[in-house]
Formats: C-alpha cells, sequence, structure tokens
C-alpha cells in the first residue's frame, strides 16, 4: 500500500473518531482541562524545588523543564493521534480485533485509529508552552543547524514513544486479562527520563537507554541542546533509537497478532 | 450503628478483599509501578540533596523518612477504590445499589476499607524490606508515637475516602472519569505534599495548603512520624483530621442525595 493512500485512510478514520468524541463535549473539556492542570501542578512542583536550591546535580531549572515538558508532549502526541494502542487489551479481549483482520487496510493502521485522547491537546499546548519557554530562558546557542537537528530529535522523541506505547499494549496478546496494568506500568517508567539520567545508578541508565528508550526523548535531546560536556555526542544515537524501537515494536505487534485467536461467543 | 448491620459491612470488607486478591497479577503491576515511581523519587531527592546538608528545614535522612511514610500513606487507598466507585456511577450498576438495603457511603468505605487492608500491608512489607537496605532513617523510639501515627493513618484514610468519593460522586455529571481522576490526583498529591512537603512550599501557598482538608492527608501522618510535632500538637492534628474526615463524609452524603435524584441511567 503506498504511503499516501495509507494518509488517506487514516485521515478518513480519524474524523470519524473526532465526530464521535465531540458528541459527548463535556467530557472533552474535562479532560483536556485535566491533562493541562496536571502538567501545570508537575511544573509547580520543579519550580518549589528550584526555589529552595540553584541547581540539581549541575542541572538549572529550565532544563529540567524541558526534559519533563518533552515526556508530556510526546504522550500528548501519543493519545492525540494514536490512542488506539490502548485500546488494545479490549480490542483482543472481546474479539474485535476480527473485524480488523477482515478488512484489506493495515492492521496496525486500523489499531492507531481506534480511539482519540482529546486529553492530549491539553498536554500539547501546556507543554509546547513550557518548552519554548525553556528554550527562551535556557542558556542555548542558536545556529540554523541547530533548530533542524531539534526538529529532527522532535520526530524521532514522538515515534521512540508511540513505539513503546504499542509494544507494550501488545502485551495483551499474551495477557489475557481486560485493564491495562501492563503497558501503564511501561508508561510510567518514562517518570524515570523525567529527571537528569546522572541523579540515577548505571543500571537504570542503560535500562533507559536501551530496553525502553525513553531516554532519547528527553535527556539526550537536552544535553545536545543545553550543550552539556560530558554527554556530547550521545544524542546522534537517537534516530537509531527511534528506527530500532519502531522496528522492535512492529514485530512484537506482528508476533502477538500472529498468536491472535478470537473469542468465541 | 447496631450488631447486625456492621456484619453486613463487614462481609462487604471482606468480598473486595477477595476481590483484590483474585485479581491480584493487576495489582501486583500496579503495586511495581509504584515502587518504580518512589525510587525515581528518591533518586531525585539524593540529587536535590547533594552537597547540601539541609534544604527547607528538612535534613536528607528526614527527607528519606518522608519519602517512605508518603509512600505508605498513599498506598493504603490507592487507584482500585476510586475506579471501583466511579466505575458503578458510569455504567449504571449504582441502580443496583439503590435497591440494596445498605448506605451506598458505607458500603463503599466498607470496600474500601477491605482492600487497603491488603494494600497497606503489601506496602508495609515492602518499606521495611526497603528501609533496612536504607542507611540514617530516622525511626521514632517512644512507642507513644507510632499509636498516634496509626490513628492519624487511619484518619487520613478517611479524609482521602472523602475527597474521592466526593470526586467520583461528579461522574453523575460526566461521561468518563479518566478527567475527574486525574484532575483529583494532580490536585491532592500537591496539596497533601505527597510531592514535596508543604514547609518547601512559598509562604502564601503554604498557608492555603494548611486550610484545605489535603494536608491531613500526608502532612500531618509525616509531621507526627517525624515528630515534628509534640504529643499535645499531635493531638490537635489528629483532631483536625477526623474533623475533615466528617465534613467531607457529610458532605458526600449531602451529595448523594442530591445526585440521585438527578440520576439518568441507561437502559440495557
Amino acid at each position: 500500500m503506498r504511503v499516501s493512500q495509507m494518509f488517506y485512510l487514516y485521515r478518513r478514520l480519524y474524523v470519524q473518531q473526532l465526530k464521535a468524541i465531540l458528541e459527548y463535549n463535556k467530557d472533552f473539556y474535562i479532560l483536556m482541562c485535566s491533562a493541562a492542570l496536571t502538567q501545570v501542578l508537575g511544573f509547580v512542583f520543579l519550580w518549589v524545588i528550584y526555589d529552595r536550591i540553584p541547581d540539581i546535580n549541575g542541572w538549572q531549572f529550565w532544563e529540567v523543564t524541558f526534559m519533563y515538558a518533552m515526556i508530556f508532549v510526546t504522550e500528548g502526541i501519543g493519545s492525540l493521534f494514536f490512542e488506539g494502542t490502548w485500546r488494545m487489551s479490549r480490542l483482543v479481549n472481546l474479539g474485535e480485533m476480527d473485524r480488523y483482520l477482515l478488512r484489506p487496510v493495515p492492521v496496525v493502521l486500523q489499531v492507531f485509529c481506534t480511539g482519540i485522547g482529546i486529553n492530549g491537546l491539553g498536554n500539547l499546548l501546556i507543554g509546547g508552552v513550557i518548552i519554548g519557554q525553556s528554550l527562551v530562558h535556557g542558556n542555548v546557542h542558536w545556529t540554523p543547524g541547530k533548530i533542524l537537528i531539534i526538529l529532527l530529535l522532535l520526530i524521532t522523541a514522538v515515534i521512540i514513544r508511540v513505539a513503546i506505547n504499542l509494544a507494550a499494549n501488545s502485551a495483551a496478546f499474551w495477557i489475557k486479562n481486560a485493564g491495562n496494568a501492563f503497558p501503564l506500568m511501561v508508561h510510567n517508567l518514562a517518570d524515570l527520563a523525567k529527571y537528569p539520567l546522572s541523579l540515577f545508578p548505571q543500571a537504570v541508565r542503560v535500562f533507559v537507554s536501551t530496553v525502553l528508550p525513553y531516554a532519547f526523548i528527553s535527556f539526550y535531546p537536552a544535553t545536545y541542546i543545553f550543550g552539556k560536556s560530558g554527554w556530547s555526542g550521545w544524542w546522534m544515537l537517537a534516530p537509531v533509537a527511534a528506527l530500532g524501537s519502531m522496528a522492535a515494536a512492529y514485530g512484537i505487534f506482528r508476533f502477538g497478532l500472529s498468536r491472535y485467536e478470537s473469542t468465541g461467543n | 450503628m447496631s450488631a447486625i448491620s456492621l456484619k453486613k459491612y463487614r462481609s462487604i470488607a471482606n468480598r473486595s478483599l477477595q476481590n483484590v486478591l483474585a485479581y491480584r497479577t493487576s495489582y501486583v503491576i500496579g503495586f511495581l509501578a509504584n515502587t518504580v515511581n518512589l525510587l525515581a523519587i528518591y533518586f531525585l531527592w539524593q540529587g536535590i540533596y547533594s552537597g547540601r546538608s539541609d534544604v527547607a528545614g528538612y535534613s536528607w535522612d528526614q527527607m528519606k523518612t518522608y519519602l517512605l511514610v508518603t509512600f505508605l500513606a498513599n498506598s493504603v487507598l490507592s487507584w482500585y477504590s476510586e475506579t471501583s466507585i466511579s466505575g458503578k456511577i458510569l455504567d449504571g450498576s449504582v441502580a443496583m445499589d439503590l435497591l440494596k438495603p445498605l448506605d451506598f457511603q458505607s458500603a463503599r468505605f466498607s470496600e474500601t476499607l477491605g482492600a487497603s487492608l491488603l494494600e497497606g500491608g503489601m506496602s508495609a512489607v515492602l518499606l521495611t524490606l526497603f528501609a533496612s537496605f536504607l542507611s540514617g532513617i530516622t525511626l521514632p523510639h517512644s512507642p507513644l508515637v507510632y499509636v498516634l501515627f496509626i490513628l492519624s493513618l487511619i484518619c487520613a484514610i478517611l479524609v482521602k475516602f472523602g475527597v474521592v468519593y466526593l470526586a467520583a460522586l461528579l461522574c453523575f455529571w460526566s461521561t468518563g472519569s479518566l478527567g475527574i481522576v486525574w484532575t483529583r490526583i494532580a490536585v491532592t498529591n500537591l496539596l497533601s505534599g505527597a510531592l514535596v512537603p508543604l514547609a518547601f512550599f512559598p509562604d502564601w501557598l503554604e498557608r492555603l495548603a494548611l486550610w484545605l482538608p489535603f494536608q491531613s492527608i500526608i502532612h500531618t501522618p509525616t509531621m507526627i512520624f517525624l515528630q515534628q510535632a509534640g504529643t499535645a500538637e499531635s493531638l490537635n492534628l489528629i483532631a483536625l483530621q477526623a474533623f475533615w474526615g466528617l465534613v467531607l463524609w457529610f458532605a458526600g452524603k449531602a451529595m448523594w442525595n442530591w445526585a440521585v435524584r438527578q440520576v439518568t441511567i441507561h437502559g440495557g
């Protein structure tokens, strides 16, 4: 299937979901505001701490807020455009995946469009403001090349986040139990990447750089943007991490799908 | 309350305890996730304290103890009770509860206590393990402090239930619970002192937090455990917790009475 055709289908499926969401517009606002509020309060947490101390391990306030916001923004894009991954346990356990398998459209595309997390809009809004502020107030030496690289790092960050979500939610093919406990745990591990990696023991650093490469979403981009010596050059591995996690996630998803047996009722 | 009706509620608590045991995989995974959070926060604070002996009047040893007590107080009333109340309202099974000769609020409270018993026990075990690996945890020596601490923990459960219950009842007016749950968690975490001790706040925010009921959930138990309050002051604080617990309980009752008159239940 050609890429343009995929985009077309994605857009059509997405718009249908959007109509369903707008039907319940009270919920729409509550979710958006609560996501934004959660983020603002997380920001207040950092602000309260930095009000007392000048730096954590050599990291300034705006550098940490950047990492913090990167985790939230990628999560927001994940919910807004790829929320369907979180519905996978439902699709598998209720046998709704049957429907998807019958259509001549890539299954993963249909899974992505199973829902829209409108809360992502709140994340995106507040997170975007915080990232903007961090880049303005932080000590950044701007060059045209740097802007391009930052854009590239943003894209790889989103890819990594969505890939991890897809892989974690594919656990639904093995764990025959409604509920999202396992993917939620994987999701929560992103907390480790909200703060400078240098705070953690070696094992944790290796873990969030390889197995679950959350560090390439927030920490390594931050070391590049704010010119942290001691970590220079590591950010270049971000595209590798993105491609690797994308391939791994798709592999896990396909493997799980091959084991899928419908429910009988 | 008469002996018979107490027995009814006890069996509900028992049922909910067994429910947690039956779905233990999800529970264990959820528990692991909390542990990861605790570790992340622990290392963050370690970084904050590196090269500093004292931040906002807390030493690093006190801070470690603070984190552990917070973890305990937070895990005795968890996600489980939260989603089960709003779930009942959203899927309409609250209609069945309206028919039962039970007080909805007391029944939900017993359910929560049942689950809390297990969750609290598990976290106590984990914390003992964790604490034995850490040096410098400041444990109080006097048994009186422990008695006061347990008392205040019980009151904290009552207050937290009050907040959770009120938030869950809001689901009578919405179609989803997620947004309400997130808001409640974010506000409670900040204003109760679960993220950072209230003493770290700027003056105006600290004063505001102390005026609200949320501080009873985390701030008070930790103050008592860290012996930042004397015996008389501790008793005062516990009385304040009890006051908030009762206020929230009656507010919940009033809101329930009002809400059930507005209820629309989907036909099935």
